[in-house]
């Protein structure tokens, strides 16, 4: 990614001004430094709540709203799961695959294919199958 | 018989771009009369774009254009925090980095403040205890109600803003091009919006966003960039570290594309000249180690017979223990047929109830048993060093070779593991292919999963499958109307080829012989802010007021409130409850939000108790 901005030679601007007296001695002057953000946990938690709901909680807070049947929501729109069979791609290299090894579960297209997922180290066999969330449930 | 010998061979490397500093631009005057120029931002989670709109020429395009992470090196203070393109490299290794964002919403507002403090300081404003201009802001489509009251508290009581605007990127990217291409207004159209962390389908009619019709499917281009990266440190585990996300990131951005029909692009893969033309060879620079397969040969064979010896004292150090406990046993039950022989039956009898033998023939059998193997055990003793060991030796030679040098006979891997099979000839190999990955069908498979998510597990439908859905759900009349503007538009659509394939599924999906259109963005990734500009250019606030929130809003209705325009989510007027602020100075604030909750501790039970009960007592929104 390149972050060039190409407007920069057109209109004056100057370093060396606020930079220096900025970093970490002098806050900005255009906010309220008494500014406390309230979704942090009141002072009566004080340093023990510091940290921030994370999506999943603010989807508990936002469901138990009290929406309409129609209304759209955050988690309204979530697309629902496919109603097409899935199609089985080898682990390995992508392409179409009519196969399952049945002692690792990886899927493969070629006997060259499967030769080389019986050589594969259990760390690596495992990772393909997290890959495709296809790891065993049962410990 | 090297790969290099074929004339086309696209070894490439990373560029590895290191971000520059952004410069401190100075306010100009234009941004200040006759009226405080609105300030743009599109608030993305992948990166976020700032700058004014006005109606000066030089002041028309992004100023600020930045990832939007702040990194703070591990164990440094808090206040030693770094944003955006005033951080190097963004190597997570070095760095703590944190977004503001999870998924597409922003949940942690200090580090919203932050970035608001770096956008602000570099655009130049220096107002003292507030910024004096309007401020247009991207959010997700149906942001929850929470996160828009935070970020209307952070920016009407932090920055004491006069006017702020939310919208939709994807919307005001739309309006732009809309704009551009001379539409009338009203515009009806479906927009395909995908971002980095979750793609949109945008259903607008009239103008407006149907929002009960959106659908949004959670994977885009982090979801890619991770992909690529499992699946290439998979299949080189001895480069795990030079495959960082931001090489990922190059590799998707300049050498990935989507297929127009996928089945047949990867067949095309299969043959070998196909992947000797196609594939791209990223050269690594060189790096000291070896990998655990290429040790000379004499190493090699020192380590078999260390691990040979060790393996050797481990198996004689079990025989002898063995040895000893079958010797104990085999004394103790000759002492229990010694009680037999010597007539205390009684005695007898209990001994064997002990030892849970049935009979005097069952303790027989069993001592001849012992008998044999102990001499057995100890004759292999005294051969420790002998014939057993090798044979055990051998067994073990095995698991080892095939752990150690991986043997592959298919074409499609065949460059890649040269090195260890000329290994076993010479110690020499070629080093410059031993530092290269193979980018081969990887390059189109992390594009296709915003088309087949079941390649990473995600059960969700794939986009086009969810655009049939959402179409489905209209009526073949209001289809049309939408099917003849399909708009495409965010970051993760600009593959190359990605426009042909949604024509093609389009016209796969859609009845025979019907019309339908589909254009790109003219700049997917920035037409947001300029969307964003020109609705804030043609709609200033002042009395209108249409789509701007003002200070007054904000205290009388609260921070969820959203003043609706043509590129925003839908408001659904609904009280939640305020969380109490840190400080107690502020009677005013408090007072005006909803009644119940002044008194109300931050847990999650309380909030529910205060926002039922302010439903109840007070629909109206009547200050005290």
């Amino acid at each position: 990614f390149n972050s060039t901005v190409e407007n920069k030679i057109i209109f004056k601007w100057h370093y060396g001004g606020p930079p220096a007296t900025e970093s970490t001695a002098k806050p900005p002057p255009f906010k309220d430094h008494t500014f406390l953000h309230s979704g942090i946990g009141g002072a009566a938690a004080g340093k023990k709540n510091r940290t921030w709901k994370n999506l999943k909680q603010l989807l508990v807070l936002e469901r138990a709203l009290p929406w309409k049947l129609d209304d759209p929501n955050y988690y309204n729109i979530d697309a629902p799961p496919s109603l097409k069979p899935a199609k089985k791609y080898s682990d390995i290299s992508g392409l179409p695959a009519n196969y399952t090894d049945p002692q690792t579960k990886l899927r493969f297209t070629s006997p060259d294919e499967f030769s080389y997922i019986r050589l594969l180290p259990s760390d690596v066999v495992t990772g393909y199958l997290t890959l495709r969330k296809a790891t065993c449930i049962v410990p | 018989m090297a790969a290099q010998d074929a004339p086309v061979c696209q070894i490439i490397s990373f560029h590895d771009s290191k971000t520059s500093p952004d410069p401190f631009f100075e306010l100009s005057p234009q941004c200040l009369n006759p009226t405080p120029a609105p300030i743009v931002i599109d608030n993305g989670s992948f990166q976020t774009r700032a700058g004014w709109a006005t109606s000066a020429a030089e002041l028309s395009s992004l100023l600020l254009q930045f990832r939007s992470v702040a990194a703070r090196s591990r164990g440094a203070a808090r206040s030693e925090t770094q944003i955006g393109n005033d951080i190097p490299n963004l190597e997570p290794l070095r760095w703590l980095l944190k977004s503001q964002f999870d998924r597409n919403v922003v949940v942690n507002f200090e580090i919203q403040e932050l970035i608001f403090d770096y956008i602000f300081t570099h655009l130049g404003i220096n107002s003292e205890g507030s910024v004096k201009h309007p401020i247009v802001l991207t959010e997700a489509p149906c942001n929850p109600l929470h996160c828009r009251q935070m970020m209307s508290e952070l920016l009407f009581e932090c920055y004491s803003v006069p006017y702020v605007s939310y919208g939709v990127d994807g919307l005001y990217s739309f309006y732009h091009n809309n704009a551009q291409r001379k539409q009338q207004p009203p515009h009806t159209g479906i927009i395909l919006s995908s971002g980095y962390h979750c793609s949109h389908i945008l259903p607008v009619i009239n103008s407006r966003l149907d929002a009960v019709n959106c659908k949004r499917v959670n994977v885009a281009g982090s979801q890619a960039s991770s992909y690529l990266q499992r699946l290439l440190q998979l299949k080189y585990p001895g480069h795990l570290s030079s495959i960082t996300l931001s090489r990922m990131e190059e590799l998707l951005h300049e050498h990935s594309y989507t297929a127009v029909d996928y089945h047949e692009e990867m067949e095309k893969w299969r043959s070998p000249e196909f992947y000797e033309r196609e594939v791209h060879r990223m050269q690594l620079s060189f790096s000291g180690k070896l990998p655990s397969g290429c040790v000379t040969a004499e190493e090699r064979q020192e380590r078999r017979a260390q691990q040979l010896r060790r393996l050797q004292e481990i198996n004689a150090r079990r025989r002898e223990e063995r040895l000893q406990q079958d010797q104990e046993r085999l004394d103790r039950l000759l002492a229990v047929q010694e009680l037999w022989e010597d007539g205390l039956l009684d005695q007898f009898h209990r001994s064997l109830v002990e030892l849970n033998m049935d009979s005097a023939e069952e303790l027989q059998s069993y001592i001849k048993k012992l008998q044999l193997a102990v001499e057995q055990g100890r004759q292999k003793l005294l051969h420790s060093d002998g014939v057993e060991g090798k044979t055990e030796g051998l067994e073990f030679e095995q698991p080892m070779d095939e752990g150690d040098g991986v043997a592959l006979m298919d074409s499609d891997f065949f460059e890649d593991m040269l090195p260890q099979k000329s290994n076993m000839a010479q110690p020499s190999f070629n080093m410059a292919e031993y530092h290269q990955l193979f980018v081969g069908t990887e390059r189109l498979r992390c594009p296709e999963i915003l088309f087949q998510p079941s390649l990473i597990g995600e059960e969700q439908m794939g986009l086009m499958e969810t655009l049939q859905y959402v179409l489905a759900r209209y009526t073949p009349e209001q289809q049309e109307a939408l099917v003849s503007n399909v708009f495409l538009t965010g970051g993760n659509i600009q593959y190359p080829g990605m426009k042909e394939r949604i024509e093609r599924e389009l016209l796969a999906m859609r009845p025979f012989q019907s019309h339908f259109k589909v254009t790109m963005a003219s700049r997917p990734a920035l037409d947001a802010w300029y969307g964003a500009r020109d609705w804030a250019l043609e709609h200033p606030p002042g009395e209108a007021l249409e789509g701007w929130i003002s200070r007054q809003d904000y205290e009388e209705k609260g921070g969820e409130y959203l003043s609706e325009h043509c590129a925003s989510n839908i408001f659904i007027p609904m009280k939640i409850a305020k969380p109490v602020p840190a400080r107690s100075a502020e009677p005013s604030v408090t007072a005006q939000t909803s009644t119940g909750a002044s008194a109300a501790i931050t847990t999650v039970t309380s909030s529910l108790d205060a926002s039922s009960a302010s439903l109840s007592a007070d629909v109206t929104m009547v200050t005290s």
